[in-house]
């Protein structure tokens, strides 16, 4: 009994000790910030937060959620080769990666624990867009930086790292318009993503803004998932049904888009779609023929900003609280073989991972060497 | 004569102790379950907090309780229908749908807090008693009776909550996901947490509190009572239990609407802990999914028959801590659902151990 008592009373002067530590939180201040046009401000009215100074190495965790697609897998590996690339490698002390699945307990208590355990930033893509208060709340007691990136949440408390999907439609829409040259009529094919999803929802309405206004285009939608397959289908029973189509939007699965379009022996047309290596190549091989594409990404390398970011932070620098990441974009002119994208390597990753503007570039082959012995 | 007077009352006492000693023997083959799930939690919970660099302080005992709370509460749930011989797909839909409603009610003056509470509860309670309808008086297997009705809850989720978001009251979310001394704090009990009676008590974790309470208040009772029991009886034999007149019906609405209490209760605890309703359909799933992996861990057979909700929740602390341990231990990120796996593999083996015991073994087939 008395050892009980006395394993409480010191577990409990344990909790009072670490209560006391310092009550920081990052102050309100004033841009602009290092490094301008890779930490960009999402917008003019985005505030800018600043961190106290702390004495490098640092320890950094990533928390993701969801774990079990290509995006997510390159994500991980991304993280890990770019924390061994040069001028980082020096900068963090230690890199831990753990996904906790759909579970938001489960990942507000990894959080919780490796601001217990001291570590200095924890990168995490949400896995809900709200619930995160007590973990900033102790995070800014402890003088950790949160970055959420990807999925991010809806609170102005934390820094945060995205590519503004608008623009990503909004990009999109006036390739198409400059590749159809003076056309403005005919029937263009958008293909979707995941329903309900907000990343969904507003590259659909970029998209719808830049068409609507110029031209009298008839746009039809199907529903792709961003996925391979389902885009693939969709795409077919379009084709089935409406015959011709002027151009192509395809929000993810753009690999199964461009295939489905070849096995309907439909002619090549201009084309804007996500950033994964296979619908590269088939530009690359067909830009003669008619596939002028494009292709953005919400790069699985969003990651590495969001680690500079973080360190940028512990650094003492003031941060946007929104920093909106220049979209990674090339088109058919643009395209090099080994350098945006690998026609020898597999169709299925995301070939876009270099921001010139961040000086962030991790290249397949990096992402490839993690891969074999991935995991060490 | 005195002959015969003596033998017995010298063997008395000889008897009594192997009595007593067969009793002991018993009963620990009857928690062999929940005592092995026990052991398996300790060892790998004191590995964990031995290795933590803030081991055995408060601050990590909160943390881990307020991760386990809600999975506890689904594998209680999941428990009662197991015992039966059920499953019961609807657990983590029905938590679902309880969040989604504690984020418009839970919220307010006191007066409108408490009425939201009881508002929660109730409607978790009504779903499961929807789901013991459905069982007993459609006469369709629990496990496809639940699969359609969790479609249903989880869509009233979503009609609830299309987005995430909502709110409950701050105070109360952060007296509940923190320890007791905190919780007397904030509602200024107890000289606000400073009475020196409270203070070998003060590191507590709420959520550990309240899951004490769930089980002494309402989980003990309930397998004391007649439907208790009964729930018990139609596991191992449910035409055993029809034939000795046990109220059949009665057990099943019962067990389903006390699961359906338990993943309302989890439900609230995690709008509580996020501040807010989420309709996640995968995550709905990944909680009743957990909740049969915590049912098994924690030594309740699918049989039916045999079991506890306290081991079920003893499971799913079994299952956290698996993954509490990747957090310290630098495990490669693609491999930690394989070392996941192989955990859980090896915990539910534990439970098949007791095969090599048996003496026919066509009681395997019973």
């Amino acid at each position: 009994m008395a050892r009980a008592a006395r394993l409480s009373a010191l577990a409990f002067s344990g909790l009072l000790l670490s209560s006391v530590a310092s009550l920081a939180a990052p102050k309100s201040v004033s841009g602009p910030g290092p490094d301008p046009s890779c930490f960009k401000p999402w917008s003019a009215q985005t505030k800018y937060m600043q961190w106290d100074k702390k004495p490098g190495p640092y320890r950094i965790a990533v928390v993701n959620g969801f774990v079990g697609n290509t995006w997510r897998i390159q994500m991980i590996q991304t993280a890990k080769a770019y924390a061994e690339q040069p001028g980082m490698k020096d900068k963090i002390k230690e890199l831990k990666v753990v996904s906790t699945g759909t579970d938001v307990a489960a990942q507000l208590g990894a959080i919780e624990d490796f601001i217990n355990q001291g570590y200095d930033a924890i990168i995490t893509i949400a896995v809900a867009p709200e619930g995160f208060d007590r973990v900033i709340r102790l995070a800014d007691r402890n003088n950790v930086v949160i970055v959420p990136f990807d999925n991010v949440l809806d609170t102005d408390k934390v820094m945060q790292v995205n590519e503004d999907q608008l623009e990503i439609g909004r990009l999109s829409a006036r390739h198409l318009l400059k590749e159809l040259g003076q056309k403005r009529d005919g029937k263009i094919l958008e293909v979707r993503g995941l329903p309900g999803n907000s990343v969904d929802r507003d590259r659909h309405l970029g998209f719808r803004e830049v068409m609507e206004k110029e031209g009298k285009f008839q746009i039809v939608e199907v529903v792709g998932n961003w996925d391979d397959g389902t885009a693939q289908k969709a795409t077919a029973d379009a084709l089935a049904v409406h015959g011709k189509f002027e151009a192509v939007f395809t929000q993810g699965g753009s690999t199964g888009s461009v295939r489905a379009m070849m096995d309907a022996k439909h002619p090549f047309v201009p084309m804007a779609g996500e950033g994964e290596n296979g619908y590269r190549k088939l530009i690359a091989q067909h830009a003669g023929e008619g596939l002028k594409g494009f292709s953005y990404s919400q790069s699985p390398g969003l990651v590495a900003i969001s680690m500079k970011a973080a360190i940028s932070a512990l650094e003492g620098n003031p941060m946007p609280q929104l920093i909106s990441v220049p979209i990674p974009a090339v088109d058919y002119t643009t395209l090099k073989d080994n350098v945006n994208y690998w026609s020898n390597l597999s169709d299925n990753f995301f070939a876009a991972n270099e921001f010139p503007a961040c000086g962030v570039n991790v290249t397949a082959p990096e992402i490839m060497a993690k891969d074999a012995k991935n995991t060490q | 004569m005195s002959d015969t007077v003596l033998t017995p009352t010298a063997a008395e006492p000889q008897l009594k102790t192997r009595r007593w000693g067969e009793g002991l023997g018993l009963r620990w083959r009857q928690h062999a379950g929940i005592l092995g799930a026990l052991a398996l939690f300790l060892g790998l919970y004191l590995f964990y907090q031995l290795n933590h660099p803030r081991g055995f302080t408060g601050q990590i005992l909160i943390q881990n309780a307020n991760e386990v709370f809600a999975l506890a509460l689904v594998s209680m749930a999941q428990t009662v229908p197991v015992l039966m011989a059920g499953l019961d797909l609807s657990v983590g839909a029905v938590m679902t749908l309880v969040g989604c409603v504690a984020s418009h009610l839970v919220d307010g003056s006191p007066a409108e807090i408490a009425l939201g509470i009881v508002v929660c509860i109730a409607s978790g309670a009504a779903c499961g008693f929807v789901n013991g309808c459905v069982v007993v008086y459609g006469r369709i297997q629990p496990i496809i009776a639940t699969l359609a009705t969790s479609a249903i809850y989880m869509g009233l989720a979503l009609i609830l909550r299309p987005t995430p978001g909502g709110k409950v009251q701050e105070d109360l979310s952060w007296a509940v996901t923190s320890d007791l001394r905190e919780f007397a704090a904030t509602f200024g009990l107890f000289d606000d947490g400073e009475a020196a009676w409270l203070q070998p008590f003060a590191w507590i974790p709420v959520p550990l509190v309240l899951l004490a309470l769930i089980i002494i208040l309402i989980w003990v009772p309930f397998t004391r009572t007649v439907t208790g029991r009964t729930v018990y009886a139609i596991g191992s034999s449910e035409s055993a239990a029809y034939m000795s007149g046990l109220p059949i019906n009665r057990a099943k609405l019962a067990a389903f609407t006390l699961a359906g209490l338990f993943a309302g209760l989890g439900g609230l605890f995690l709008a509580l802990q996020t501040s807010s309703g989420n309709a996640d359909i995968p995550q709905a799933g990944a909680y009743t999914l957990n909740s049969i992996a915590a049912v098994v861990i924690g030594g309740t057979s699918l049989l039916g028959g045999t079991g506890s909700a306290i081991g079920s929740m003893i499971g799913a602390m079994v299952l956290r801590t698996i993954s509490f341990n990747f957090r310290i231990f630098d495990v490669a990120p693609l491999l930690q659902p394989l070392f996941e796996g192989i955990v859980l593999l090896a915990a539910v083996s534990l439970g098949g151990l007791k095969l090599l015991r048996l003496k026919n073994k066509l009681e395997v087939f019973r």
